[in-house]
């Protein structure tokens, strides 16, 4: 059973001058599933999040990654272990090609980064990755043109394209969908278990529309106020009136159900 | 799902591609080699006394574009840092002034041969780097420019101290430097100019390549968005060393060339005013696109050369007003605008095309209706 366990936050904890954040948050992650965090609008989600993926440092707590602590790894040591991240805020390199945007991501974990002289397209492997993965996101018609010119929901599949390159086990993601049209979701949701179910992967998700994560997450843990609300199966948590309450006001006056 | 079809243009044959997009490179540098040749027929100077260097226009020029040559690799060594990398610096002119001072030091004072001064700038120029890489964990983006810049103020200051007036001349230059016969800039000019000039054509190759390596790629990647760079697992911090490393070393070869090249090593090469030259280069010629930098450079002394000339000491008004329109006409500098507009006068030729022979194809069309 232990061996599951994938990811896990011991006890994390974050403060900001008087503000408890994140509030002791313990979570297990087992492998290959999916598990999303979800709640209101300000109950932490985001903090946690980078505190998991090293951009934060917590005030205390730990972050286990299949046994090892990697609280305080630097960042990009982290994605050599086999963790994937992306932001709320598309991240990309906005002045080159899709390809060239993938090609750099699966470039980062070979040996050959270091080579001075040789002109990069005689690793042929990096680049026949970045196709393969292009073809994954469906991007295979855009892979020529320039990262920045792609509307919104193509370029937030060109980053979870990018993540997907080196091939991780785990892939946290805060908010994939954030700023999409309503009728984009489901094709990114669908692409992400059909990733996940595919490779063997580990998804951690933060989002804050329920109703996006309920079909496809194996495992939810509720967030409020910084704590853990409430955890277990999207149908638990459904029928959760704790939860129910929690979105609908009766904790927090927030009207974010959709 | 899994079968998936590379387009055809990633598919073309790097070398061939290579040799094609080099055609450019391949006439500048012929005609580079004909220059001295050309100028001494339109002087009707014969061949002779310009192989023996006897004074002449194209002997003159010849001077110039030496001075244009040892500016272009300086330009080149700060586009790799600024345009390529994304590091702003302020401190530049210290690499340039670094190589020239050393150079000059130890040819005056310590009566060292070439190569092994040459060796030595090397050396200096790694060094610097590293003192300039020094703090690039910890500060990033203008806090970084703002160390460079104090960090080469001090070199500013230092060698134009007292205490070293006998090593660096203080303020009014180092002065006496003997370079060695085979490469004395008056009785040798001709040997001089070709030497500039591969060395010139040698940093320009290196530099195309080491952008399209991998390492470059990643240097790419940082200026484009540092954090995602981090994510993806690239420490960065190692590719911006070594970027400012061969940057360095590159404008410390310039400076010692510099060095050789001119009677009197002036403190200025090493001031603020020299760095803000290398960024009105780079501007000029296009950030981040290496030939602009080169053509950056040659604008930027032929311009300066041509308004002194004929207007003198108030050539740096009209100087300045063309800089300004370099800026708002030309915003991506001259090579910059010149890549960017390529697309559409290539399709502006198709256009052109079409008009003469594509009438005829729209008749058969008709025809065949």
């Amino acid at each position: 059973m232990e061996n599951n366990i994938i990811l896990e936050s011991i006890k994390l904890r974050k403060e900001f001058g008087a503000l408890v954040a994140v509030a002791n948050v313990s979570i297990k992650v087992k492998a290959n599933t999916i598990h999303s965090i979800i709640g209101p609008n300000g109950a932490g989600k985001t903090t946690y999040f980078n505190l998991l993926s090293g951009n934060l440092e917590p005030t205390s707590g730990r972050v286990i990654f299949k046994g090892r602590d990697i609280t305080n790894l630097p960042l990009y040591r982290t994605a050599h272990l086999g963790i994937g991240r992306s932001f709320q805020i598309t991240n990309i390199f906005p002045n080159l090609t899709v390809l060239e945007n993938v090609r750099l991501a699966s470039q980062a974990l070979g040996k050959d980064n270091f080579k001075f002289i040789r002109d990069y397209r005689h690793f042929e492997q990096y680049e026949h990755r970045a196709y393969e993965v292009i073809n994954q996101v469906g991007l295979t018609e855009r892979a020529l043109s320039q990262a920045i010119s792609l509307p919104h929901g193509d370029k937030r599949k060109l980053e979870l394209g990018m993540i997907l390159a080196p091939d991780p086990e785990l892939l946290l993601l805060d908010e994939p969908t954030a700023g999409m049209a309503a009728e984009e979701v489901p094709e990114i949701m669908e692409l992400i278990q059909k990733v996940q179910k595919s490779g063997k992967k580990t998804v951690m998700l933060v989002e804050h529309n329920m109703n996006v994560v309920m079909s496809i997450s194996d495992y939810i843990s509720v967030m409020h106020q910084g704590q853990i609300l409430a955890e277990g199966t999207p149908s638990e948590i459904a029928s959760n009136e704790v939860v129910q309450s929690a979105y609908l006001g009766g904790l927090y006056s927030d009207l974010q159900v959709s | 799902m899994s079968e998936f079809t590379a387009p055809e243009v990633a598919k073309e044959n790097i070398y061939w591609a290579t040799i094609k997009n080099s055609r450019g490179l391949l006439i500048t540098i012929l005609l580079l080699a004909i220059l001295p040749f050309i100028i001494a027929l339109v002087d009707g100077q014969p061949f002779s006394e310009l192989l023996s260097n006897d004074p002449g226009q194209s002997k003159f020029y010849q001077a110039l574009m030496i001075e244009i040559f040892i500016l272009a690799v300086y330009a080149i060594s700060y586009d790799l840092i600024f345009g390529i990398t994304g590091m702003i610096s302020f401190g530049h002119a210290m690499f340039f002034g670094v190589g020239a001072y050393v150079t000059g030091i130890m040819f005056k004072s310590f009566g060292w041969s070439l190569l092994p001064t040459i060796g030595l700038v090397i050396l200096a120029g790694i060094v610097n780097a590293l003192i300039f890489g020094i703090v690039l964990p910890r500060v990033k983006g203008i806090t970084w420019a703002l160390v460079t810049l104090g960090i080469a103020e001090v070199f500013f200051i230092v060698i134009q101290s007292r205490e070293l007036v006998d090593f660096a001349g203080a303020e009014i230059g180092l002065q006496g430097v003997t370079p060695p016969e085979y490469l004395n800039p008056v009785t040798e000019r001709l040997r001089f100019y070709y030497l500039a000039m591969i060395f010139m054509i040698l940093v320009y190759i290196f530099y195309k390549r080491f952008v399209n390596s991998p390492t470059g790629r990643v240097c790419i990647a940082n200026r484009e968005n540092e954090n995602r760079a981090i994510m993806l697992g690239y420490n960065t911090f190692w590719y911006k060393l070594t970027a400012l490393i061969i940057s360095s070393v590159t404008a410390g070869l310039a400076g010692a060339l510099h060095a050789i090249f001119h009677p009197i090593i002036r403190p200025d090469i090493a001031g603020l005013s020299f760095t803000i030259a290398a960024l009105l280069m780079v501007l000029i010629g296009g950030v981040g696109t290496l030939s602009g930098a080169l053509i950056g450079a040659a604008t930027f002394r032929l311009l300066s050369f041509g308004l002194d000339r004929y207007l003198g000491g108030s050539s740096q008004i009209i100087i300045g007003i063309v800089y300004v329109g370099i800026v708002l006409y030309l915003p991506f500098g001259i090579v910059g605008t010149w890549n960017q507009r390529s697309v559409r006068r290539k399709e502006g030729r198709e256009q052109l095309l079409r008009m003469f022979t594509g009438s005829k194809e729209k008749k058969q069309d008709e025809n065949e209706e």
